[in-house]
């Protein structure tokens, strides 16, 4: 295990770890638990030896009254004796005829089972007084028994419980690193597909077969954002080539012309006539640079200041009046149905309007009404412009709010559009915190926005104010 | 009228001095902060036309120690479209700002506006033999009446009261409609034309003329030069 694998930061290490603790807890336990009921068993086996011992012996000098008989059992205890001393044996006795006692120290031992050190050595002792008979008074019996061989063998063990604890220690904490290193492979490969991705090859994506479950959701949301990404690169990317053209026709024209008009001598009015030319040319690369300026800042999430409640009914007939003669010329009517209140900058809020009833009237096909619905929805107010025209591709109307969408390339070249109105509708209404929208219904084309907040100026359904276009005065 | 223009960009300064002074304005001009300060502390100026971004002491610092101790009208010129830079300057003291690239004609109206210049309060106005009463709302040509609509005669006024002025569509839009937004939208062409039609259509001299690329101009040319 490197020490990098078990730092917290990598899970297979965190892992590892975790089962190295709880091993260790359960190793500990086991261990203490084994050696202590271990233990007490080989106390309990030499308790057991002593106490058969003292049985022999017991039985020995219960009936053993007769003090000429004494020194026979004294050698029989001596024989009983073995030369390294592991067993001992004493007799107490009032009466001096009845006594063995070759260890002073033995006389220490309490009744009953009792530890003495004697000798540098640690014995057990079991000690038992045994009634009178015959001549013999009351004795007192001790058997103490060497404790060395029970404590080596509690040392072995100890030092074997240890061992195998560290080792199982040892082995499960490699077998959980391995285990958590193998289960979490998946995300290795994961990263190195992940490492790959790259601009230069945008539909790349990660995989989502063959993955655990767990993976799977992050994958597909990971995958999603990959997508969003990839469509928001791409549109910058075209959108970038689409300013390049849309500035390169303008400065062609200006650098083109001027080339023509200097390269001989002209009169006053030819150059004024140029002048002028390169006039409307640089009014209209303004105009586009203005507006791209303006989008920038809704990109980069700037919010209108200066709200005021606006009547968007109010602004309608307002937008309305300064395209009057857009209307007349059209042959189209304005129908205005609904209000509703909205906290808005009105000047901008009213460039929004005038963009959309001007796309409107543009682009309507044997269309007679613009119809202008102003509805509550959901706490929002909703606005929107529906004229006759279409039917427009799905594909299409997503796209209609872009930069220099056109829907009809033929119509690129002309000098009123610069297919900007609807993508300035959508900065505007982003900067309010709304959204835009464009369907299209029975032939017909829908198009507007819906902005947050606002109190609804009527609840009562309103009739709908009508504008009759007077007929044009010869 | 005395002029000055605290700008660092030579090309700038040089078209403003050369049309502000074509348009009868006395121009002084400065490029940096410090200088202009001094020179807008010391002489009496009609109005000051101030670059927001300058070397040294900036547009909207060098307002600020202007404002306390004089009131000269000023009119920024911001180069960012930045609604931060814009509130900046009005806070310290501008009375108008322009967006760069500003078109010369807006700098003109709204150098005039600041001035008071130009601003004739007369009720009547006589362009050749076009006749505009402001108090009536009557216009007549040639001692016939002509029949506009409101705003119609709403436009023919704001061209009249600037007559021989190059009027700019962006002045026309916000004059008339109230409307002071880039509007991409041809309404002020349309609206010329039905104009031009009515006031000029029947008659051998014109005198609503239209300069490509600029605006309008409403004005008597007695030789009749071509538009």
């Amino acid at each position: 295990m490197t020490p990098a694998s078990i730092a917290p930061k990598s899970i297979a290490g965190r892992l590892a770890l975790m089962f190295a603790i709880a091993t260790t807890l359960v190793s500990v336990l086991a261990g203490v638990a084994i050696f202590g009921f271990q233990s007490l068993e080989l106390r309990r086996h030499q308790a057991e030896e002593l106490n058969a011992r003292m049985e022999i012996i017991d039985a020995m000098i219960r009936h053993a009254g007769d003090p000429k008989r004494w020194p026979m059992l004294g050698d029989k205890l001596e024989s009983f004796t073995p030369a390294n001393g592991g067993v001992r044996y004493r007799v107490d006795c009032p009466d001096a005829r009845f006594r063995f006692a070759p260890d002073d120290a033995l006389a220490r031992a309490r009744d009953g089972v009792d530890l003495i050190h004697f000798d540098g050595r640690r014995y057990m002792t079991l000690t038992r007084r045994v009634p009178p008979y015959l001549e013999r008074p009351e004795v007192r019996l001790v058997i103490a028994a060497d404790t060395a061989p029970f404590d080596a063998s509690r040392k072995v063990l100890g030092v074997g419980v240890l061992a195998v604890s560290l080792v199982t220690i040892a082995l499960v904490s490699l077998l959980g690193w391995w285990v958590a290193r193998k289960g979490l492979a998946p995300v290795d490969r994961l990263s190195q597909r992940a490492r790959a991705l790259n601009p230069n090859d945008l539909g790349l994506r990660m995989p989502t077969q063959n993955l655990p479950t767990e993976l799977v959701g992050l994958m597909t949301a990971f995958n999603g954002a990959l997508d969003r990404l990839q469509d928001a690169y791409e549109r910058l990317a075209s959108f970038n080539a689409d300013v390049a053209h849309e500035l390169r026709t303008p400065l062609g024209n200006l650098i083109g012309q001027t080339q023509v008009a200097l390269s001989r001598p002209r009169d006053t009015g030819e150059l004024e006539e140029v002048l002028h030319s390169n006039l409307e040319e640089l009014d209209r690369l303004r105009c586009i640079i203005n507006d791209m300026l303006f989008m920038a800042r809704a990109d980069q999430g700037a919010l209108a200041a200066n709200l005021e409640p606006v009547s968007l009914a109010g602004l309608t007939h307002k937008t309305a009046d300064f395209l009057d003669v857009l209307f007349e010329d059209a042959g189209v009517r304005l129908e205005v149905v609904g209000d509703g209140m909205v906290a808005a900058d009105a000047s901008l809020l009213g460039r929004a309007v005038t963009n959309l009833l001007d796309n409107a009237i543009r682009h309507g096909v044997d269309c007679k009404t613009v119809r202008v619905t102003i509805e509550p929805q959901d706490g929002k107010v909703c606005l929107g412009v529906r004229n006759r025209g279409g039917p427009i591709p799905e594909a299409h109307l997503a796209r209609l709010f872009d930069r220099f969408y056109r829907l009809d390339r033929a119509r690129e070249h002309s000098h009123d559009v610069h297919g900007l109105g609807l993508a300035v509708v959508k900065a505007i209404v982003t900067m309010h915190g709304g959204t835009v929208f464009a369907r299209c219904e029975d032939g017909e084309v829908l198009i507007g926005f819906v902005l947050p907040g606002g109190t609804v100026a009527s609840g009562e359904p309103q009739e709908p104010t009508v504008r009759r276009i007077e007929p044009v005065q010869a | 009228m005395k002029i000055l223009i605290v700008e660092d960009e030579p090309k700038t300064v040089a078209y403003l001095r050369k049309g502000l002074t074509e348009q009868g304005y006395s121009v002084d001009f400065v490029g940096d902060g410090e200088d202009g300060l001094h020179l807008a502390q010391t002489l009496d100026y009609d109005a000051i036309v101030l670059d927001g971004m300058l070397p040294g002491l900036d547009g909207v610092a060098m307002l600020e120690r202007l404002r306390q101790t004089r009131q000269t009208p000023v009119i920024m010129l911001t180069a960012r479209d930045s609604v931060d830079d814009r509130l900046r300057g009005l806070g310290a003291g501008a009375d108008d700002y322009l967006v760069k690239p500003f078109s010369f004609l807006e700098l003109l109206a709204r150098l005039q506006a600041i001035t008071r210049r130009g601003r004739g309060e007369a009720t009547t106005i006589t362009v050749g033999d076009l006749h505009l009463d402001l108090l009536a709302r009557r216009a007549t040509r040639a001692g016939r009446r002509l029949n506009l609509t409101a705003k119609e005669f709403a436009l023919l006024a704001v061209l009249g009261r600037r007559q021989s002025q190059i009027v700019s569509k962006t002045i026309i839009t916000e004059l008339v409609w109230d409307i002071n937004f880039d509007t991409n939208t041809n309404v002020v062409e349309v609206a010329i034309k039905r104009l031009r039609a009515k006031i000029d259509g029947m008659f051998e001299t014109k005198l609503l003329h239209t300069v490509r690329g600029m605006g309008y101009v409403l004005e008597h040319r007695p030789d009749g030069s071509p538009e």
